[in-house]
């Protein structure tokens, strides 16, 4: 019985990891390249969630479409916050990034609470569901994973395969060595940081087949969290180790949900959260470049 | 000696203003709670400026020790609240837990997260905080999310009259005498060596490394003292004065930016600096839930990205930039 649960829940589990590996591919892009960890991150992933929802209950437009809609708001989203303000605090200390980005978060908090308001909101796609013998599986969070699945893809052709993406890993690897080559690396710094932001804002879109009904201003805090420990397990600076991570982190926290219900006189869902971080917290102790970084 | 007095001039302006703060709140009616809600921000902006100041790392999840200074109050009276000979005593006994646990989780931390930096750092201790959080509620110790309720202890141990004075004035006024603790031992630090070793750390600490200075130690002192100050400041400011604590409450990350936005707005890593910053914060959020409730923080953001953009070294450092060369730089640091 309890097998059954489990598998049931690990079958959640990795597709809930597959978005989370997108939502978590901006951080850790944006943390290679310009060394900045977006503690707004979240807040992004909010927007993605209320563009769904705007288009899909104002306008009637299928959620799929929503994705390039997402990606290219989240884009023109993150050009804009370079532009003013990003560009300055590339060289500043962490103190003034964090900061700033973590006040950016808010202004997108207080702005869409200002649009919507702060109550809880919801849509209901409803594409059906697969009946499995252990589980129920609704087909929406079957084309979120396939979703996730693309865009990995796609950024991982991207990277590895177009000049654009192979300037931005040589500024990963050494911008002052890229500048050398000819890269002009205050554009690539610019492309990163929206491709970023649009990643995150698109992850967003994605989350919504999740959480039925759980779209809210405030919503965004606890996936920087785990976006944090996702982005720590996948070696921090690379968006194919924070996919990949994504996955193995879905699956953990789904499985680890299962067994401490099992527990009694415990709260099993706060249980579950505070595990993923004394995971986090033990492997910068033992292995400081993630679980997947290298060296 | 008295070379060694003149040592300590920068104190003089800091200790000024507190005492204004104090007189203004005790003489004028009506005034004690806004001067209660300054001091509290000049208190945890100076308690967080002195790790953060002298060592350059940002402690993000500094809120844990205000919230382990809390839940130490929390437990120090409602174990011993029964035990009526103990009088006042209780409250002694609520601090020494509430700096206990703040020093067990300041040292695990030094051990652990000190050996990283920069983001790896930030990250580490926004991780302890919401790891400690959840597990808190999620355990179900200490109460689990419906906290601990201690206000009846209180009373039950000191009578109504000894608990309303205990939560409407002394709460606050330990506060003030943690800020004045906290700017005393800031400025002891930067005299002696262990704000020479933290210098060094924070131009290179590598450097320092190799000149011999055990940067482990020193870092650890600063933090140790810094998590030792939030812990006395959760431990009354939110204790004793209000006499309940919920996980969801506490262990909220807003604090923590909010020390971050006083010792910028004042200027990080100088002593006046968190004074100013808790000032202009405290003040202008006091205002501004007056005029304009519910849009204090979509009002905050924008200013602080345009402070941290156009004016980064904050009030201090600039006064300290144009008073450079004159008799009044001696007072200003």
């Amino acid at each position: 019985m309890i097998l059954q649960l489990l598998a049931g829940n690990l079958i959640h589990g990795l597709l809930l990891g597959g978005v989370y590996g997108v939502a978590t591919m901006g951080l850790s892009l944006i943390f290679g390249v310009m060394n900045v960890v977006n503690v707004g991150h979240g807040a992004f992933i909010m927007v993605g969630a209320f563009i769904t929802l705007t288009l899909f209950t104002a306008l009637g437009i299928s959620p799929v479409l929503a994705i390039p809609v997402a990606l290219l708001m989240g884009m023109a989203l993150g050009f804009f916050f370079f532009y003013t303000v990003m560009r300055r605090l590339i060289k500043a200390p962490e103190l003034a990034s964090l900061l700033a980005t973590f006040a950016i978060g808010i202004l997108l908090e207080e702005v869409v609470k200002l649009i919507f308001g702060a109550d809880f909101r919801g849509y209901n796609w409803g594409l059906g569901k697969i009946t499995l013998p252990i589980t129920v599986i609704p087909i929406s969070k079957i084309y979120a994973f396939n979703g996730s699945i693309v865009i990995a893809l796609f950024l991982y052709f991207w990277f590895s395969k177009t000049r654009l993406g192979t300037a931005v890993r040589a500024v990963v690897e050494d911008s002052e060595g890229a500048r050398v080559c000819g890269v002009n690396v205050g554009w690539i710094y610019a492309l990163s940081f929206a491709i970023g932001i649009g990643l995150t804002v698109m992850s967003g879109v994605m989350l919504t087949m999740f959480i039925p009904v759980g779209i809210n201003p405030y919503m965004g805090g606890v996936y920087t969290l785990k976006a944090f420990v996702i982005a720590v397990l996948g070696g921090l600076s690379s968006p194919y180790g924070a996919f990949f991570a994504g996955l193995i982190f879905g699956l953990i926290e789904n499985g680890a949900y299962v067994l401490f219900a099992q527990i009694p006189g415990v709260a099993p869902f706060p249980l579950t959260v505070s595990l993923a971080f004394w995971m986090l917290f033990f492997l910068l102790l033992v292995k400081p470049t993630g679980l997947l970084g290298k060296k | 000696m008295i070379k060694n007095i003149s040592k300590y001039y920068p104190l003089i302006p800091v200790l000024a203003v507190y005492l204004t703060m104090f007189l203004i709140g005790f003489y004028i009616p009506g005034m004690w709670q806004m001067v209660a809600l300054l001091a509290f921000y000049c208190a945890l902006g100076q308690s967080w400026n002195i790790f953060m100041g002298m060592t350059g790392y940002v402690d993000f999840g500094y809120v844990t020790f205000i919230a382990l200074g809390t839940y130490g109050m929390a437990l120090g009276i409602s174990y011993t609240h029964q035990y009526e000979w103990l009088g006042i005593g209780i409250i002694f006994i609520g601090l020494i837990f509430a700096l206990f646990l703040a020093s067990l989780s300041a040292l695990l931390e030094s051990f652990i997260a000190l050996r990283l930096r920069g983001a790896y750092f930030a990250i580490a201790c926004i991780s302890i905080n919401e790891g400690l959080r959840h597990f808190i509620e999620g355990a179900r110790i200490w109460g689990g999310s419906e906290g601990i309720i201690f206000y009846g202890a209180l009373i039950q141990a000191l009578g109504r009259e000894t608990s309303n004075q205990l939560t409407a004035f002394w709460a606050d006024f330990a506060v003030f005498i943690i800020a004045v603790l906290a700017a005393t031992l800031n400025i002891y630090y930067m005299r002696s060596k262990i704000g020479y070793a933290l210098t060094a750390v924070r131009e290179d600490e590598d450097a320092a490394k190799v000149m011999g200075i055990n940067t482990t130690k020193y870092k650890t002192i600063a933090f140790l003292t810094s998590g030792l100050l939030g812990a006395a400041v959760g431990a009354f400011a939110w204790g004793v004065k209000l006499a309940h604590v919920f996980p969801g409450d506490v262990f909220v990350i807003h604090y923590t930016i909010e020390c971050i936005v006083i010792v910028l707005l004042g200027g990080a890593g100088t002593l006046l600096g968190p004074v100013v910053g808790g000032l202009i914060y405290g003040l202008s959020k006091y205002w501004l839930a007056v005029v304009l409730p519910g849009f204090q923080l979509l009002i905050f953001a924008p200013i602080i990205i345009i402070v941290i953009v156009i004016f980064p070294e904050g009030v201090i450092g600039f006064v300290k930039q144009k008073t450079k060369g004159t008799p009044l730089a001696r007072y200003i640091i």
